[in-house]
């Protein structure tokens, strides 16, 4: 099957089994020759137990967009390093099985995904037509989801102190949008600019960045209050 | 009653000043975060339960909170919100249909 302009065009690409698999779901040579099965059992650690997807899972609920596993998430051999993506027709979050092989970066994955899923849900975002919108979706997923926290960003061996937060988050944005979209590096750079102040700013569902689990637990906590919350105002 | 249980306040206010949030404020802002406002709010909680001269704290209480609100707000969206979920959001999912935008 031959790669359409639209699949390069989308970053499609980079996730071959969104059309076909190589083995067939469900089958038994998937499960003995795939990732697919360790990939579902730290899906459902991820979704069971992690303060961060909890609060996107229950924000999702009440946006009218309940989330089902097994419906909404698709575990996938995916090329390259990339580790997740959203599915923007067919309102799915791919994880990507060969490249996740840790519970704390399927929680992170998870988490990240969970915002553009969000973001969808919540908000017209044009995620094939708008830089902005991809780029402000991306935004917002790198500073909320951990993927920019201090240890993380160590462990890439980028080492930066102040505000370094901040340029973690554009540049994960840019490589995210040049990942998937064919636009160059100084196209992107300033539409990342354009939208920066605001997307960086906005933190919903979480009301905070989260820079930790206390800090997850927290905006849930304010999240399942919030009907208190703003009846007394 | 008041906006958040007292105990919240007092949480967030030793969260704040934690060792462990002020490295990450720093991280994310460059600056140390600003804490007070939490202590504040703590003790005017505290009045509001007491319901002695709590008419005052309530209302002090309260715009601290608004302010919180439009703190998170001031900004104008790159979006529009929607009105209703997306349409297809719960449409199972169909393996032949041809990926089109």
């Amino acid at each position: 099957m031959g790669q359409t302009k639209q699949e390069e065009e989308y970053g499609y690409d980079l996730f071959p089994e969104r059309n076909a698999g190589k083995y067939k779901k469900g089958s038994v040579a998937e499960s003995l020759l795939t990732f697919n099965h360790k990939c579902q059992v730290m899906l459902q650690l991820a979704v069971e137990t992690s303060p961060y997807a909890k609060l996107l899972l229950g924000a999702m609920k009440n946006s009218g967009c309940t989330v089902f596993k097994d419906r909404h998430f698709a575990c996938e051999d995916c090329d390259g390093t990339v580790s997740g993506g959203f599915d923007a027709a067919t309102s799915q979050i791919v994880l990507c099985q060969n490249n996740i092989h840790q519970q704390s970066h399927m929680n992170r994955v998870v988490t990240h995904e969970l915002i553009h899923a969000f973001d969808h849900c919540r908000a017209h975002v044009d995620w094939f037509n708008n830089f902005r919108h991809l780029a402000c979706s991306e935004i917002r997923a790198a500073n909320l989801s951990g993927d920019c926290s201090f240890s993380n960003e160590v462990a890439r061996f980028h080492f930066g102190m102040k505000q370094h937060h901040q340029e973690c988050v554009r540049g994960r944005a840019l490589r995210s949008i040049l990942a998937v979209r064919k636009i160059n590096r100084q196209a992107a750079e300033k539409i990342v600019d354009e939208v920066f102040d605001t997307c960086f700013n906005d933190h919903a569902p979480f009301g905070r960045i989260p820079h930790g689990k206390k800090d997850a637990k927290f905006a849930h906590r304010d999240y399942e209050n919030r009907n208190r919350y703003y009846a007394n105002l | 009653q008041t906006p958040r249980a007292c105990s919240d306040y007092w949480s967030e206010y030793r969260h704040c000043r934690s060792l462990w949030n002020r490295f990450h404020h720093y991280y994310t802002y460059g600056t140390s975060p600003s804490c007070y406002q939490w202590k504040e709010d703590y003790y005017n909680c505290k009045a509001c339960e007491k319901s002695t001269g709590g008419e005052a704290k309530q209302e002090a209480l309260q715009r601290s909170e608004r302010n919180r609100v439009a703190e998170q707000r001031k900004f104008s969206p790159v979006w529009e919100l929607r009105r209703d979920p997306p349409s297809d959001w719960h449409l199972p999912l169909n393996h032949e249909k041809p990926q089109d935008s």
